[in-house]
């Protein structure tokens, strides 16, 4: 019987070769659509993973008054935290404190250099956390002040084969003022599902050798603190019993305490005036959405197109019946085609995935590989037999339903509610389509408003580069040097990136405060002699930090937002205690973004200082830049001999803000297409059988003086009134979505009808061109032909 | 007897009035009988073949097959009693166009639970039998009417049915391949199975050893 059925099916596929086709095609681009965000998604899930007590692995996190009426959170703590927790907590198993570099630091030995990123962590880093170590104790390898774990790719390249331990390196990192021989005591390795990534950790006590003890407070707070929860703790009652940990410690200190999960931090980071607001797990859930509705939208063609073209094989049935086939067998024989056609999709979907893998890989920016492991394959398999029932259920009900003697006769005709069902299907389809097309237009519009929104600063043509090795004590007469450049328009200094001012501190004083100044909270960032100008930030009053002028370290400048919500009438001289005492205020800057569009400007103070500043900024001429770059190229090469110079742009490193958004974008962009294209494929299937369903009605009509015209628009109308009605369903709902994903954003754009009326419009036009075409055919037939047929 | 009908009863309803398709049909037939209904169109012939068959129901009566009372039997056991003893010839034939002549002829052997081999015999033993063995591998679309009609026949053969039911089994066939036709079946009625014809035509309702009339669903 198998045997048979399969014959059967084969030979169907042969004389209905189109139907097929837009079976096959529609299903595997969903089951490969399906596949990659599979692979994509259970990507995402396992990061960090690895760690063995992921289950009870925690981050310590602030909610802090952002003293314009909402909470800010932030993941920097003070050290003094570690010691706190470590003492005074008993449900903390243990817990570390890691400082992260924020730019890259100089590695050398006496023949080999690289730049590295690097924490310094303290002793019990590697207990908490799973990263395997190669060599070493993971009691032991952080003891030594001097100790530095490295990881198995630095090991390499500065050891080859050799043994690494007891081996020295230089480690230089400017912004952090960490100069100094280290002894490798350890090395480590970074499973690919980590979402950190670093070349090596130092101890934790080198951090606080260097910072001054008066420094240390509750106030300043420059760690990330992680703490291993003992087994069984309520972490809600931890969370209350937490809250005011910092407030008892320090009654001016407004912070708020909590834990959240290790793993969180990946896929859920995002805070919002104190709630968890998602993040990546957004995506997460967005892409695996659409992956279904992809697969819908595919399973909705096969069931269409089967039940369109009952007729075909309902005399099958019925002579099948009239023989003696009972309906489970016949249904049976249904869902096998179905199934085994989802299989064969499978296949060529498996096929396709491989070959798109890379090019998947570069839009994800992951690095995704297709294996067939146990998991893998039970997915495979149960998504596989899903879509294969899902899409053969309803045929397969539908065409054994009827009575063999009534089949026989032909006197089967579509139903009401077969159509309502049909139709109600490609609303469906058509619907999600309508939607994505909306959903990928409002985001390219938010993202390129965003490339283009004036910032308050220029960040064209600004080139941005780490302060290394001799740059570190000749960073002035590099400067100095490099302005006389005749294609150098400016250059200066500041500490870290220019989008990731992260710093703050609170708990400033200065004349007239009112008790809500006293909740301020202040952005602060360490900038060079010039940095306003070179970054072509606009000064509302005052002076900008200039070499020309003396004292510039005891000086502050301020943003507009701060003077306001500081309440200053004439700022400039004031004297202010903020990161030292007794500051002038010498300057008032127009307010600039720093961060992402997602925030509003907060205060922000610009300190000039030249140590602990890593990033030098160059200003350049546009038109001359080969030229200048390559002269700059040269500077460098003769202050650092044997250092790659690495330099990026800075609207690149803007760009990088919203990667994840860039990545979303594309995507979207490729799915909302794979989705329309879906659909229309089964569109277009659906109206060939319309027109051949209604061969004789248009014959009739035809002889009786109909034009091809009236009739082509006559069969092109029922599915555009389908298209229409999926407009008015997506719409609605498109809007409500965008809105709340703008809201997101601080500045955004202002939603506009044309976004909606352009996606209908798109919609409408595809359909009507997929339909028109088989109408026009159908319409141009010889009448005589189809009326003999009877 | 092989079966009777007692004051069958077939209607529907439409637009609040009843539409009789059969008005109290009493019929009783004996195995190797060769009987031809005949009417007009319209007359509930083909209904009443239905109604025989099993394929289709009844509204009120009494059906009694081979003693068993059909119209109290559930659908399960209905099925598995014209699945065994019932074969059915149509007018246009419906062999499946994508199985090759061999292939429908053991289609319905595959809903009976036969071997591998007893199917390849059985098949084996039909073609030779309607002389069609040359015609075994080709797709019906390949064969004329009268021998695609053959073949029909050989299918509702093959699984040994006491009773055959063919609907104008002729009336797609010109009068050479028609009297061919009736020839086979007469064959098989001496043989001893049970044939119900419904026809048109005079000259094929004489084959048969009765003939029954209907007018608007009665019998006359």
């Amino acid at each position: 019987m198998l045997k048979h059925n399969l014959l059967l099916f084969l030979r169907n596929i042969k004389k209905h070769k189109s139907s097929f086709l837009i079976n096959l095609i529609g299903l595997s681009s969903a089951l490969a659509c399906v596949l990659l965000v599979y692979l994509w998604v259970s990507d995402e899930l396992n990061k960090d993973k690895f760690h063995e007590h992921e289950e009870r692995l925690y981050q310590v996190l602030r909610h802090v008054p952002d003293g314009q009426g909402s909470l800010a959170t932030y993941s920097s703590n003070s050290s003094l935290m570690l010691t706190a927790l470590q003492t005074e907590v008993p449900e903390v198993e243990m817990a570390t404190a890691v400082f992260e570099f924020d730019t890259g630091a100089m590695v050398k030995t006496d023949d080999k250099k690289m730049t590295a990123i690097g924490n310094m962590a303290s002793e019990d880093y590697f207990k908490l956390f799973s990263y395997p170590l190669l060599h070493g104790s993971k009691h032991t390898v952080l003891k030594d002040i001097n100790a530095v774990v490295i990881s198995k790719e630095m090991a390499h390249n500065f050891f080859g084969q050799g043994d690494p331990m007891g081996k020295t390196l230089t480690i230089k990192h400017g912004e952090e003022g960490v100069d100094g021989v280290f002894t490798v005591t350890g090395v480590f390795d970074i499973p690919v599902n980590s979402s950190k990534k670093f070349d090596f950790v130092l101890s934790y006590k080198k951090f606080l050798q260097r910072r001054n003890t008066n420094n240390i407070h509750w106030g300043s707070n420059s760690s990330r603190v992680y703490a291993l929860l003992n087994p069984g703790v309520n972490i809600d009652y931890l969370n209350s019993k937490m809250a005011d940990f910092i407030k008892n410690k320090n009654e001016f200190n407004l912070a708020t305490v909590f834990f959240t999960r290790y793993t969180d931090n990946y896929l859920k980071g995002n805070f919002e005036n104190g709630k968890q607001t998602g993040g990546r797990i957004n995506y997460v859930i967005l892409f695996s959405l659409v992956a279904i509705f992809v697969l819908a939208i595919a399973c909705i063609n096969f069931m269409n197109l089967s039940t369109a073209r009952a007729s075909r094989r309902l005399k099958e049935v019925g002579v099948k019946k009239a023989v003696g086939a009972n309906r489970k067998v016949l249904i049976f024989q249904f869902l096998t085609e179905s199934i085994v056609l989802s299989f064969f999709s499978l296949f060529c979907a498996s096929v396709f995935v491989t070959l798109i893998l890379s090019w998947f890989n570069g839009v994800t920016g992951k690095d995704l590989v297709f294996t067939i492991d146990n998991n893998m394959t039970m997915a495979l398999i149960a998504i596989t037999l899903l879509t294969g029932l899902a899409s053969g259920s309803y045929p397969a009900l539908y065409l054994t339903k009827f009575d063999a003697a009534k089949v026989l006769k032909g006197k089967i005709k579509t139903s009401f509610s077969e159509l309502l069902v049909r139709k109600g299907l490609v609303i469906f389809q058509f619907s999600i389509s309508i939607f994505l097309i909306v959903a990928v237009s409002v985001i390219y519009m938010q993202l390129d408003f965003i490339q283009s929104k004036n910032l308050g600063y220029n960040k064209d043509n600004v080139m941005i580069f780490e302060r290394q090795d001799e740059l570190v004590d000749h960073m002035e007469i590099f400067l100095e040097e490099a302005k006389q450049i005749p294609g150098v328009v400016n250059a200066s200094y500041m500490q870290g990136g220019m989008t990731s001012f992260n710093n703050s501190s609170s708990n400033h004083r200065w004349p007239g405060q009112t008790e809500e100044g006293k909740k301020l909270t202040f952005r602060h960032a360490h900038v060079g002699p010039e940095f306003i100008e070179t970054m072509g930030i606009e000064m509302k009053e005052g002076r900008s930090y200039s070499n020309e002028k003396p004292n510039n370290e005891s000086k502050i400048i301020l943003n507009e937002t701060a003077v306001k919500l500081m309440g200053l009438e004439n700022p400039i001289g004031t004297r202010i205690d903020m990161r030292g005492p007794n500051r002038e205020i010498i300057g008032v800057v127009k307010d600039f973004n720093i961060q992402s569009l997602y925030d509003e400007i907060t205060p922000m103070a610009l300190l000039c200082r030249t140590e602990w500043v890593g990033t030098l900024v160059v200003k350049i001429k546009s038109g001359e830049e080969k030229a200048t770059i390559s002269a700059l190229t040269n500077l460098h090469n003769k202050f650092n001999p044997g250092l790659a110079f690495n330099f990026r742009f800075l609207d690149e490193q803007y760009q990088q803000l919203y990667e994840s958004e860039q990545r979303v974008a594309v995507l979207s962009k490729y799915f909302a297409g794979l989705a329309i294209l879906i659909s229309c494929l089964g569109l277009f299937g659906l109206a060939a059988f319309t027109a051949e369903r209604r061969k004789k009605e248009i014959s009739i009509r035809k002889v009786l003086g109909q034009s091809i015209g009236q009739v082509t628009v006559m069969l092109s109308s029922e599915f555009v009134k389908l298209v229409l009605i999926s407009i008015l369903i997506a719409l609605p709902i498109a809007y409500l979505l965008a809105n709340n994903w703008l809201g997101q954003f601080a500045y955004r754009i202002p939603i506009k009808a044309w976004y909606f009326i352009s996606a209908g419009l798109l919609a409408l036009f595809v359909a009507v061109f997929t339909v028109g075409s088989q109408a026009i055919r159908a319409a141009n037939k010889n009448p005589v032909n189809a009326l003999r047929d009877e | 007897m092989l079966l009777q009908l007692n004051n069958i009863f077939k209607w529907v309803n439409s637009g609040g009035q009843r539409i009789f398709l059969l008005k109290d049909i009493n019929l009783n037939i004996e195995e190797g009988e060769f009987i031809s209904i005949m009417g007009p169109s319209g007359s509930g012939k083909s209904t009443l073949l239905n109604v025989i068959g099993m394929l289709d129901g009844f509204d009120e009566g009494e059906y009694q097959f081979l003693e068993e009372s059909v119209h109290t039997l559930k659908e399960k056991d209905r099925a598995k009693l014209y699945k065994e003893y019932i074969g059915f010839v149509f007018q246009s034939y419906h062999l499946l166009d994508e199985l090759t002549v061999k292939e429908n002829l053991e289609m319905p052997l595959l809903y009976k639970k036969f071997k591998g081999s007893e199917r390849k015999a059985m098949v084996a033993d039909m073609l030779d039998r309607f002389n069609i063995v040359g015609k075994k591998d080709l797709f019906p679309a390949q064969l004329s009417g009268g021998q695609q009609q053959l073949v029909g026949v050989a299918r509702a053969l093959i699984s040994g049915p006491k009773l055959i039911l063919a609907d104008e089994p002729t009336g797609n066939l010109n009068s050479k391949q028609g009297e061919e036709i009736m020839d086979m079946f007469k064959q098989l009625n001496d043989e001893g199975v049970t044939i119900i014809q419904v026809t048109h035509s005079e000259r094929n309702a004489e084959y048969g050893s009765r003939i029954i009339n209907l007018l608007d669903g009665r019998m006359i």
